[in-house]
């Protein structure tokens, strides 16, 4: 735990974001130059450590029943053809979760029209409390579009797809942020540690389409 | 105190720096009473994210990410206590007044504050300069950036005072019910609530609190050197059983007697029976933690609430679970007409206000039959029984002796649901006409699939010759006990409400032995720690096995 602390302290703390002091609109934050920004001098913010590396998951048969109340299994909803991209989260999460997932948000927008042709997918490690009705009204507080869907099912099927992709930390308190992704049905995953950017998902998103 | 406030504050003019400067006055004045200011302005930008103007607070995380009021609110990271958690790898900090300006200490063991896992000793001084920088632009007090996930805050310098003069004052009062040497706790029994459960549950308590002073944590000489374990101190348990007389209005009256009495940290366990809500009121108001009482019918909006801490919905669970089982069911012809049976003045009211609710929303016809409080059994029962006949569902939220006055059930095809937690589960003595068709809301794990984590209890009971009078209550009972002491073992000397029932949020999933429910669970929002059922019926004419009608639903 200590050394984590350490090496988020001293992670090169890149510097971001102009003078905090009229807050900068969403929109032109959204896309804060990341370097070289003469106003960043002593407002530093600190950059996340994230892992990248390549694994091979086997996506278990189970079945999840997804926002819109609908029975699905996962191997379907992950082999539809698109890329994807998938995360851990619960709705009542107050740390992690809601930076995950806007961070997902903001993907979206950073995709602007190729967003279609991925799949976003979060699945609830809290699926008792993750009603598909509170799903949805969470998708809906990110701004879900319709390539972006949230999942829930028993406690057996979440903590199920949690162990297939390693992320089973046995209870929520303890989770981690994680993303996944992969270009194709086949292909390896991506496992990215950590707190993703939506710059870096955008990246390795590209790689993944096919070059227009 | 409390009522004080706000014929001060009307008084006030409503400028911002008036208005921070009485929050300072009533800060001072607060020391002394119980609970915090609960409108001042700190407050309201720590709690709710709501700025001194009433607009939005606002905030921006690294790579842009930007939030606004309640999400930006403190209390999302550093909790209500202001001790702050920890999440996977992720600590979050203490930012309590005295945990942020203590002098730099090589160690936590040299500091003179309660121990927190997050807490750091060997860091500057914050200064209220450097804490609104910490604030604004997410540098430690060494200039050094904070974690990734701290926002960087659009405060005034009005709303950062507040805010400053908020965290300075989290967590300045005593604990009540903390001494050097004694942890004492309530247990709350209303009139209304089953004699034979209060002394089974009575039973349980007094033994665990008995176990529990036998060997103190800390009794033995201290062979552990980590501060932590050090603050696990020598103090005993004391119980004090608050048994509530007279008419429900009059309950919180005494509870506030009994509390400025015998103040306690929390109130453990506890026995209600239709009407909890003053007492849960009183938990609120006077900022106790309420852990797990033994209640078929807690307050709806519990959610909202923060104190009080429960194991399931009771019979607002229940009356979803039959909801859901009436919608359902039908074979493709889908009910019209719902007849349900319950007695004034019991929890089945509660039940069946949320069923008829539930049921109405889908278009179906519900119809309750009222038995008087104190008619005869057979009589009442069987009368509103035949008065039910044609509908497609009877709903029955009776008690065991009205149960077994039923007589001969309904013809068929009226399919009959019955509330497990009122009718005494699979004891339930449903006569045999009943039985056959009977399906009953279960709001427990199935009784296979439980034996171990009960047989863990039972074998205790045993051990301490506890006669098992009411079973699930008992269990519930001795479960809540341990969730106490387990949570309380976690916090080291750290005895602050708040934190308490953050632990509980936090600590609960880890449990293994959960005793009647499958898992349990809950979160910030959270207060219903088991959140489904089973709809089940019998499997043979005798006996208590069970068969579940599908799997485990949370409706």
């Amino acid at each position: 735990m200590k050394t984590f602390a350490k090496t988020l302290v001293s992670a090169t703390a890149l510097a971001v974001a102009g003078t905090l002091g009229p807050l900068v609109a969403v929109s032109q934050a959204d896309d804060m130059p990341e370097m070289h920004d003469p106003h960043a001098h002593h407002h530093m913010m600190q950059m996340p450590e994230t892992t990248r590396r390549m694994a091979e998951y086997t996506v278990p048969n189970v079945e999840l029943v997804r926002e819109d109340g609908k029975s699905v299994a996962l191997q379907d909803e992950l082999n539809d053809g698109r890329p994807v991209v998938l995360n851990f989260i619960y709705t009542t999460c107050t740390a992690i979760c809601p930076l995950v997932s806007q961070t997902l948000s903001q993907l979206q927008r950073k995709l602007g029209d190729e967003r279609d042709q991925v799949h976003l997918v979060s699945i609830s490690i809290d699926p008792e409390e993750d009603t598909p009705a509170r799903l949805a009204a969470y998708a809906k507080k990110y701004g879900a579009g319709p390539e972006w869907q949230h999942y829930t099912g028993t406690l057996a099927a979440s903590v199920e797809a949690q162990r297939a992709f390693g992320a089973y930390r046995g209870d929520k308190m303890n989770h981690t942020p994680v993303t996944f992704l992969r270009a194709a049905p086949g292909k390896p995953w991506i496992r990215i540690e950590g707190f993703a950017t939506a710059n870096e998902l955008v990246e390795e998103i590209r790689n993944m389409l096919p070059s227009s | 105190m409390r009522s004080m406030l706000r014929p001060l504050r009307a008084a006030a003019p409503v400028r911002a720096v008036a208005a921070i400067l009485l929050f300072i006055v009533l800060a001072a004045l607060m020391d002394h009473a119980r609970g915090e200011p609960t409108d001042s302005v700190g407050e309201a930008i720590y709690r709710h994210g709501v700025l001194g103007s009433g607009k939005q607070l606002d905030a921006i995380r690294a790579a842009g990410v930007h939030l606004a009021g309640k999400d930006a609110a403190c209390v999302n990271c550093h909790r209500r206590s202001g001790f702050g958690s920890k999440e996977g790898f992720i600590s979050i900090p203490p930012i309590t007044g005295r945990y942020l300006f203590h002098p730099r200490a090589s160690s936590a063991e040299d500091l003179d504050l309660p121990y927190v896992e997050s807490m750091r000793a060997d860091r500057d001084p914050f200064t209220d300069a450097t804490l609104a920088r910490a604030i604004r632009d997410g540098l430690d007090s060494e200039g050094k950036p904070l974690n990734y996930l701290m926002p960087h805050f659009a405060l005034s310098d009005a709303d950062m005072t507040a805010l400053v003069g908020y965290l300075k004052s989290l967590n300045q009062r005593k604990s009540p019910g903390v001494t050097d040497t004694v942890l004492h706790f309530a247990t709350i029994i209303t009139p209304d609530a089953d004699p034979v459960k209060a002394q089974g549950m009575l039973d349980v308590l007094k033994q665990y609190f008995a176990d529990k002073n036998t060997f103190p944590i800390g009794a033995t000489p201290r062979l552990r050197t980590s501060r932590k374990m050090m603050f696990m101190v020598n103090r005993l348990w004391q119980l004090h059983v608050w048994r509530l007389t007279g008419p429900a209005e009059t309950w919180q009256g005494q509870l506030e007697r009994h509390f400025a009495k015998e103040p306690v940290l929390a109130v453990v366990s506890g026995l209600g029976g239709k009407n909890w809500a003053p007492v849960h009121e009183f938990c609120e108001r006077q900022a106790v933690p309420c852990l797990f009482p033994n209640v078929e019918a807690p307050p709806a909006n519990a959610d909202r609430d923060f104190y009080s801490l429960y194991f399931s919905k009771g019979v607002a669970l229940e009356a979803e679970l039959i909801a859901n089982s009436i919608l359902r069911q039908g074979s493709g012809k889908a009910a019209k007409r719902v007849e349900q049976i319950y007695r004034a003045g019991d929890s089945g009211e509660a039940g069946a206000q949320v069923l008829a609710a539930s049921l109405e929303r889908h278009g179906v016809k519900v119809r309750s039959q009222v038995i008087a409080a104190n008619a005869p059994g057979q009589e009442g029962v069987a009368k509103a029984v035949r008065q039910s006949s044609g509908a497609d569902a009877l709903v029955l939220w009776l008690r065991p002796s009205d149960i077994a006055a039923l007589g001969e059930a309904p013809p068929a095809p009226s399919a009959v649901f019955v509330s497990g937690l009122m009718g005494g589960l699979e004891r339930s003595p449903l006569p045999p006409s009943w039985r056959s068709r009977a399906q009953l809301a279960y709001t427990f794990d199935l009784p296979d699939r439980r034996r171990v984590p009960v047989d863990y209890a039972l074998g205790w009971f045993r051990i301490r010759q506890i006669p098992v009078v009411a079973e699930q209550v008992q269990v519930d009972t001795y479960l809540a006990c341990g969730l106490l002491a387990e949570t309380l073992k976690h916090m080291a000397d750290t005895f602050v409400p708040d934190y308490l029932v953050e632990r509980v949020e936090d600590m609960i999933d880890r449990r293994i032995i959960t005793g009647y429910y499958p898992h349990l669970t809950l979160a910030q929002g959270q207060r219903f720690a088991s959140k489904g059922g089973y709809v089940v019926h019998f499997s043979e004419p005798q006996g208590t096995r069970l068969i579940a009608d599908g799997g485990w639903v949370v409706p």
